[in-house]
């Protein structure tokens, strides 16, 4: 019976492990003794997460002591915007429903990165980031940025406003027709495919930031991490000053691309991956890396080999099934296009 | 070095809002200015009992400068813990005479009773005691995050009183970063030690209490 592993040592190991790429931790952490390795590797697993601590909860504290709570009030202005309702409230920003005035009164989504908020840098980032991205496409199916800018509540980002839900959620109702799953997908490829013509990648391709919209158009929003082409040309370390994590870590594990585990640089190839492991998800039912602990996914995800759609489920075309096999290539190289994955699908539904 | 005294700050600051409500009303009467200065000496001197009577008084003061200052100007200033946190030190402490270890010192309470302001705050929105203000809000849907932040604040406070137990040090350091929403080299100032020290810290602590946090939440899910 091995003694539990002494904090000195958790520690030692924690940080040791944080200086590798992430796909060398595992090896690294077979070293230890399974008490300390599980320790550490729950610890690493802790530290990718976004959602939690994630800036001081001072907007609290200030709208605690504003009388606030909830942000911005209904009728409130910010720029031209006339606030309706808080939708959705977090360390990242709050998004409102607000009218446009300018614009007869048309709906928006409004993102607020309130003035306590803006001492965090992280969220100051990649609200800027989203608002320079987003505005640079135009594509009906990706979410249409009107106007971004500062006003005396803060950082504002004023959004087409998007009637429907997101992938996730739609996922999580139930099993989706084939033909209705292609005609989503080719949708995504299309967004992708302008947005990678255009130079930028999106590097957070998952259901929760892909939505569909009441009347049947696929929207990609999120363009929080997006990069544009060459403004980085190596990753710098995932790892912020505020000892938080950005860059290439921050989006969903799942979804990540082996080369972002290793520690290289996004490319287009990077989102191919991504939408192809949705795809996957979205076609069979299940997820192609799915695991019981962010080890065994990323374990999944360097060396697992993907079973055929047609294993799984009937009915999906073998060009299809092919095709997301490749976009799930280990090798970016191996991966098509996003225009080639829109064309492919596109055909497949036609006939 | 890391100020010994502040971190052997207990976190037994939950029975304070019994005695702030009696301070609340007190406070802004008398000038608490000269017997903070004399509780913080009396303190850096080992007397544990000086924190107890200085914590109310810090608590009180923040409450009323964030007050003021918000109504005020509640439009267009950025107000942020940090600088409530200096604007009370000013106002309590006798900052001509003080000594470094003085504001250190005083840091720490402070960032100690920022937290139970937002503690109280989160555990008196999730037992529906207040809901005064959420009227404002219009919608319904708006509850449930306002709900799940609430209830983040009151596990990271019940996770931190773990870590507190397995290394003070590192509780400390989310305590200025997280509750007084001190920054990475603020924090480093105030505790005496290093921004590679507190970085490390706080990078490790942030792990543990999400990993903690999460346990919880599924323990209590399950």
């Amino acid at each position: 019976m091995n003694a539990p592993p002494s904090w000195e040592d958790i520690e030692r190991w924690y940080h040791e492990a944080l200086e590798l790429p992430v796909g060398e931790r595992k090896a690294f952490l077979a070293r230890a003794s399974p008490a300390l390795r599980e320790e550490v590797a729950s610890l690493l697993e802790a530290d990718s997460t976004e959602e939690l601590l994630a800036a001081p909860p001072t907007h609290i504290a200030a709208d605690l002591l504003d009388g606030q709570p909830g942000g911005l009030a209904a009728g409130q202005r910010v720029a031209d915007y006339e606030v309706e309702s808080l939708i959705s409230i977090g360390g990242m920003g709050e998004v409102y429903l607000a009218r446009d005035t300018s614009h007869e009164d048309r709906p928006v989504a409004l993102k607020i990165l309130r003035r306590h908020l803006i001492v965090n840098a992280l969220a100051v980032d990649r609200f800027e980031r989203e608002a320079r991205a987003a505005s640079a496409l135009c594509h009906p199916n990706i979410v249409t940025v009107y106007e971004s800018g500062k006003s005396p509540a803060g950082l504002f980002i004023a959004m087409e406003w998007l009637d429907g839900s997101t992938f996730r959620a739609i996922m999580d109702m139930g099993r989706i027709e084939i033909p209705q799953a292609m005609d989503w997908g080719a949708q995504a490829a299309r967004a992708l495919s302008a947005a990678h013509t255009a130079g930028i990648m999106h590097r957070d391709m998952k259901p929760e930031n892909i939505m569909l919209s009441k009347d049947g158009v696929v929207k990609i929003l999120d363009f929080g991490l997006a990069r544009h082409d060459g403004v980085v040309v190596a990753e710098p370390s995932s790892i912020g000053a505020s000892g938080t994590i950005s860059g290439t870590l921050s989006g969903t594990l799942l979804y990540m691309p082996p080369e972002i585990l290793r520690g290289e640089t996004a490319t287009g190839a990077s989102d191919v991956f991504s939408l192809g492991a949705f795809l996957y998800e979205l076609t069979s039912g299940q997820h192609p890396f799915a695991g019981e602990t962010p080890l065994d996914v990323f374990e999944a995800i360097e060396c697992r080999p993907v079973a055929a759609i047609g294993t799984l489920r009937n009915g999906v075309p073998e060009e299809v099934d092919r095709l997301i096999l490749r976009m799930l290539d280990r090798y970016p190289g191996g991966r098509p296009s996003a225009s080639e994955v829109c064309d492919v699908l596109e055909r497949a539904r036609n006939t | 070095m890391i100020c010994g005294r502040c971190t052997s700050l207990a976190t037994n600051v939950t029975d304070l809002s019994r005695t702030v409500c009696i301070l609340d009303r007190n406070v802004s009467e008398n000038n608490p200015r000269g017997e903070v200065t004399l509780l913080l000496a009396a303190w850096s001197k080992g007397d544990q009992s000086a924190l107890q009577k200085m914590m109310p008084l810090v608590y009180a003061e923040l409450h009323r400068i964030a007050r003021r200052a918000w109504s005020q100007q509640p439009h267009n200033n950025t107000l942020q813990p940090t600088a409530l946190i200096n604007e009370a030190y000013l106002k309590l402490a006798n900052a001509e005479n003080a000594t470094f270890q003085d504001r250190c010192h005083f840091f720490a309470v402070a960032c100690k009773a920022m937290r139970q302001i937002l503690v109280n705050h989160a555990k008196s929105h999730l037992s529906g005691k207040r809901g005064g203000g959420l009227a404002k809000v219009s919608l319904d849907e708006v509850q449930p995050a306002v709900h799940q932040e609430a209830a983040e604040i009151v596990a990271l406070h019940e996770a931190l009183d773990a870590l507190h137990a397995v290394d003070p040090r590192k509780s400390m350091v989310v305590e200025m970063r997280y509750f007084g929403g001190l920054s990475i080299e603020e924090t480093a100032e105030a505790m005496g030690t290093s921004v590679a020290t507190v970085n490390r810290d706080w990078r490790l602590a942030r792990s543990w209490l999400i990993r903690e946090m999460t346990r919880q939440m599924n323990r209590e899910s399950s």
